[in-house]
């Protein structure tokens, strides 16, 4: 019941070389690969807050884009419509999604394995559709278009490079919240959730309560997640929080071995290089290779990136929280009966 | 398991040449002057980026457009004007998310000097800032959004295609004029596109004396069964139908409007793309005698038409469709202004867009840019059956339109 | 109250025949689940695959032979394609939900995509054999046969499945494969082969609904997508592993999809979803949790 969640022991080092190497990045990268750095740290933020739910609270969602996408479209619209200032939208933004997230979620904790796929779904497609309807606000399915760049310091942030130290700013903000979280006693009680609920309620833990409020970090950081995209893209469409992207943030997920937050932002880097760069190459092949890394990663990869390290250098420690690959009986399966 | 094997070697030998092709186009700084000088000057030679979907359910019309574009070139010795040709195609997929992020590929990893093409609204309006900041030009081959050339203008945003509502707003005018004494039942999949020809239908019609009976918006893409729909139409008392439908949701929406009764007692009315390229195939018979509005048909009596329909029959065995006209006359305009400008910068080339005047060859018939999007005539088009196949034939034609009305 | 009925009962009838389509596709996807633990997103393109034989085998104007032999094709093709999942589910048998979930959508994607390098990316519209291909009236409305025929097929398959489910030795071992699974192992059963015939027969039905439901829906690119979020819908309002629930749900949602529709013309694209939240919120499990009949 190690940190397993947090840096590795050793990555310390690896995340200062890591952070360090990111920063420079715009210095000797070309315009076109500093917008794909900065769109991998957008997906990445997501999926990271996406491991939060899954990898370490044992909360697989499909819905997860939903908070991603309500928090682009509160900044896109308030930069469009009150103020393009700094870090205004982006606080707009994790602020509605956490919103969003708090009004949906006691619902969805409710729900367990399988259940909490579908009603995630629902509730992700129920957000999608509304997007989709509310023409006045979101602009409807031609989504809400010409968001002006962020003003800093009265100054439009147009230049590449400086966009995507913004970007990497807000980044590392909220995946430093991120780990807090999953380093602090709640985060624990959090791993202590995902393998035995029962058992942690019996102990006396309010564990619907920490599942909620769980729930809601994770959408507040997918809305500040979002906001960026907002800032970034300059458009938002109903696509954003469909299940598409949903799907893919789960991929990045697995990719990165469930539970590991900087593994899934490698492996959030890893969907968009192939959707967004590779994909468009392709002659129209892209969803077959999407496809294929789908099924490569669950054959060959049962604990992701984070799980390649791990083997390597140091066992994991018994009752590890991998969660995926370990046959251990598991307690987020279908049934349910033992808490009913 | 061994086709797995395979698999993995071949995507691992994918992702090595995306890897690459990343690391080649990678260097230098992103930091400081972006502006870059990608082609022009004296090589005379221009770098296109034809953005067209390959994957997905717009898939069939990006073959169209493909097409149109290479048999433009071909004809034309690969040139326009003086400027050797380069056409760099990406995939634009259904959506912005892939649309957005393989034009600015284009743009920024590979110079183009110029961007044509873009099926989806929402794609082609979320790219007016990136082509706009960029300077480059951007010929929208397809796109029918209002916005993209009245409310969302750029001056470096051209359309060689036609507006949402020029289109059903066509159909209003010449449906008044027929019969003004009947109602219509209105109906169109519920998002802006649709939206929009409904409003161009409605002004047109209701300007022209005649009355809506009754309007619908089934949800858009999760549809697939419009009986709830029809069975409105019925009880309405309209006298005709006029709807806006696309791809499969045209074909469906036509086979049960013949299979539950409807189609020998109200007639259908629609905007082109109901029964236009692919999907008039599918709709078989069910679609004789639907009547549409576009502005152009492959059954179009004109030398330039039959030129045309010729040389694309001999090349793709494949009857033309508008998108493939779009997409030729993109590349017509680009050829027009670059002897005009002989310059591919894009505010010299926007400058030589805007001075064209009327293109007098294009297949569709004669039109010209007003306020950046076509001014042209619109054909009243029947589906007939010709041989084997189906043909939508010339009912009447109107005065040149533009797309404010 | 009748004059209601009157301007309802074309939709009330097709909600039917769409629920009977729906019966068909979701049967199989409830009870992989319900016995063997295995969310298969990958059923919707099998759905697909049965579809396009439908239009390549019997043709876009079919005879009843040629009808007759699509479906016989799409059986077997239904067969060979879920044993093929079942081997590559296999070793995930102790994996995540998760997991599984996402090596189906994997594998839904790539076949997604071999469809439609196969068949093109065009709309391919499908007729009904000779005989059904017209309209009937009913109660002085123009109705389609076919989809009354449908209808007739979900009673007598729904019966069928009802009967083999609740008399059969067969039944028996579906029945004790959902309710305990170590149990039935024990016995001398070997789970691995029934997960195999249980894959196979609801693939097989799977491509089986693609076939009847050619003439109503076609053969497009994005149809395995639509028709798997309905199938899902349908057994998780039914709940899983249930012949019942998924028979109940089918023509639940049937009805939603259409008279839910007629009704609330202008909430339409929230009502498939926002039935399910309700199902959901007020009864977690689905509303036939567990109950194998």
């Amino acid at each position: 019941m190690t940190d397993r969640v947090s840096w590795p022991p050793r990555g310390m080092l690896f995340g200062v070389a890591a952070a360090l190497l990111l920063a420079a990045a715009p210095l000797f990268l070309a315009p076109y690969a500093t917008t794909t750095l900065t769109r991998m740290l957008v997906f990445g933020l997501l999926a990271a807050s996406l491991a939060l739910l899954v990898g370490v609270t044992g909360l697989p969602s499909l819905g997860h884009a939903a908070y991603f996408g309500v928090g682009a479209y509160a900044a896109g619209w308030f930069a469009k419509n009150i103020s393009a200032g700094a870090p205004l939208s982006l606080l707009v933004a994790a602020a509605a999604g956490g919103l969003v997230a708090a009004a949906t979620g006691w619902v969805a904790v409710r729900a367990r394995g399988v259940f909490f796929l579908v009603l995630t779904l629902a509730i992700g497609e129920i957000v999608h559709q509304a997007a989709d309807r509310w023409d006045s606000v979101t602009g409807g399915s031609n989504g809400l278009y010409g968001i002006p760049a962020t003003m800093f310091g009265g100054e439009p942030i147009s230049n590449v490079g400086l966009l995507y130290w913004y970007v990497l700013l807000a980044f590392g903000i909220g995946l430093a919240v991120l780990w807090l979280v999953a380093r602090s006693p709640y985060g624990t009680a959090l791993r202590g959730i995902h393998d035995n609920e029962p058992r942690m309620r019996a102990l006396g833990y309010p564990t619907s309560l920490y599942k909620y409020a769980v729930f809601v970090i994770a959408g507040t950081i997918a809305g500040l997640a979002g906001g960026l995209l907002a800032t970034q893209q300059r458009l938002v469409t109903p696509e954003d929080l469909g299940f598409t992207t949903a799907a893919l943030a789960l991929l990045a997920v697995i990719i990165g071995g469930a539970g590991s937050l900087w593994g899934a932002c490698l492996g959030a880097a890893l969907v968009i290089l192939v959707r967004d760069t590779l994909g468009p190459t392709l002659d129209g092949h892209g969803p077959l290779v999407l496809g294929l890394l789908f099924i490569l990663v669950v054959y060959l990869m049962p604990c992701g990136i984070a799980g390649i390290r791990l083997r390597r250098g140091q066992r994991p420690a018994a009752g590890d929280s991998g969660g995926t690959g370990k046959p251990a009986p598991e307690p987020v399966s279908v049934g349910g009966g033992a808490s009913r | 398991m061994s086709g797995i094997v395979i698999s993995r070697r071949h995507i691992l030998g994918m992702l090595g040449a995306g890897g690459a092709a990343a690391a080649l186009s990678a260097c230098g700084s992103s930091i400081g002057n972006d502006s870059s000088s990608g082609g022009g000057g004296e090589t005379k030679s221009i770098k296109v980026g034809l953005v067209i979907p390959q994957a997905g359910v717009y898939a069939p019309l990006g073959v169209d457009m493909k097409q149109g574009w290479d048999l433009w070139l071909e004809r034309h010795d690969g040139k326009f004007g003086d400027f050797t040709v380069t056409t760099v195609a990406a995939d634009e997929g259904e959506t912005p998310q892939t649309g957005v992020p393989a034009t600015q590929r284009l743009l920024q990893s590979e110079n183009c000097d110029v961007l044509v093409g873009i099926v989806n609204s929402a794609t082609a309006l979320g790219l007016r800032d990136l082509v706009t900041e960029a300077k480059k030009v951007l010929v929208v081959a397809n796109a029918g959004a209002e916005d993209i050339t009245a409310k969302g203008a750029s001056p470096y945003i051209w359309r060689s295609s036609f507006a949402n509502g020029q289109v059903s707003g066509a159909m209003g005018t010449y449906l008044a004029e027929e019969n003004a004494d009947d109602s219509v039942y209105v109906i169109a999949s519920d998002y802006a596109a649709g939206d929009e020809a409904l409003a161009g239908f409605t002004t047109a019609f209701e300007k022209g004396g005649g009355k809506i009976a009754g309007m619908a918006k089934p949800p858009f893409g999760k549809t697939q069964d419009y009986q709830p729909f029809l069975s409105k139409i019925k009880s309405s008392g309209a006298k005709a139908t006029f709807c806006f439908f696309a791809g499969s949701e045209a074909v469906s929406f036509v086979k049960q409007y013949r299979q539950f009764g409807l189609a020998d007692d109200i007639p259908l009315y629609g905007s082109g793309f109901l029964t236009e390229g692919g999907v008039l195939d599918a709709q078989g018979d069910a679609a004789l005698d639907v009547q549409t509005s576009l502005h152009y048909t492959s059954a179009l009596d004109t030398p330039a038409n039959q030129e045309f329909a010729q040389a694309y029959q001999d090349k793709f065995d494949a009857v033309p469709t508008v998108y493939a006209v779009q997409t030729w006359d993109a590349a017509n305009v680009l050829d027009r202004a670059l002897k005009a400008s002989g310059s591919a910068d894009g505010d010299d080339l926007s400058k030589a867009l805007g001075g064209l005047g009327e293109i007098d060859d294009s297949p569709r018939g004669p039109w010209s840019f007003e306020n950046q999007t076509p001014k042209q005539k619109f054909y009243m088009r029947k589906v007939e059956k010709e041989g084997d196949g189906y043909v939508n034939t010339v009912v009447a034609e109107t005065e040149p339109v533009g797309q404010g009305g | 109250m009748s004059a209601w009925f009157d301007a309802n009962l074309v939709s009330i009838l097709n909600g039917a025949a769409i629920g009977c389509l729906l019966f068909i596709l979701a049967i199989g996807l409830s009870l992989v689940f319900g016995m063997m633990d295995v969310l298969n997103l990958a059923h919707g393109a099998i759905f697909l695959g049965g579809a396009y034989v439908g239009w390549k085998v019997g043709g876009a104007a079919p005879t009843w032979a040629s009808f007759l032999l699509a479906l016989g094709v799409a059986v077997l093709l239904g067969l060979v394609a879920g044993g093929v999942l079942s081997a590559m589910t296999e070793p995930l048998r102790n994996r995540s939900h998760l997991d599984q979930a996402l090596l189906t959508l994997g594998i839904a994607l790539v076949v997604a995509e071999l469809l439609s390098m196969a068949f093109g990316n065009d709309v391919r519209g499908v007729n009904a054999p000779p005989g059904l291909d017209g309209s009937v009236s009913v109660f002085g409305n123009a109705y389609p046969t076919y989809r009354l025929m449908l209808i007739g097929v979900g009673a007598v398959l729904a019966a069928g499945m009802w009967l083999l489910v609740s008399r059969t030795m067969i039944g028996a071992v579906i029945r004790g494969t959902v309710a305990d699974r170590e149990m039935i192992s024990a016995i001398g059963i070997d789970n691995r082969k029934v997960k195999l015939a249980v894959f196979a027969a609801g693939s097989a039905l799977a491509a089986v609904a693609g076939v009847l439901g050619g003439p109503i829906y076609g053969a497009r690119p994005g149809l395995d997508a639509t028709v798997l979020i309905l199938a899902l819908v349908v057994v998780v309002i039914g709940g899983l592993g249930s012949v019942r629930g998924a028979l109940v749900g089918a023509l639940i949602i049937g009805q939603i999809e259409s008279l839910g529709r007629a009704l609330f013309a202008d909430a339409a694209s929230f009502v498939l979803f926002g039935a399910l939240a309700i199902v959901l919120v007020l009864r977690p499990q689905g509303l036939f949790a567990g109950a194998t009949r």
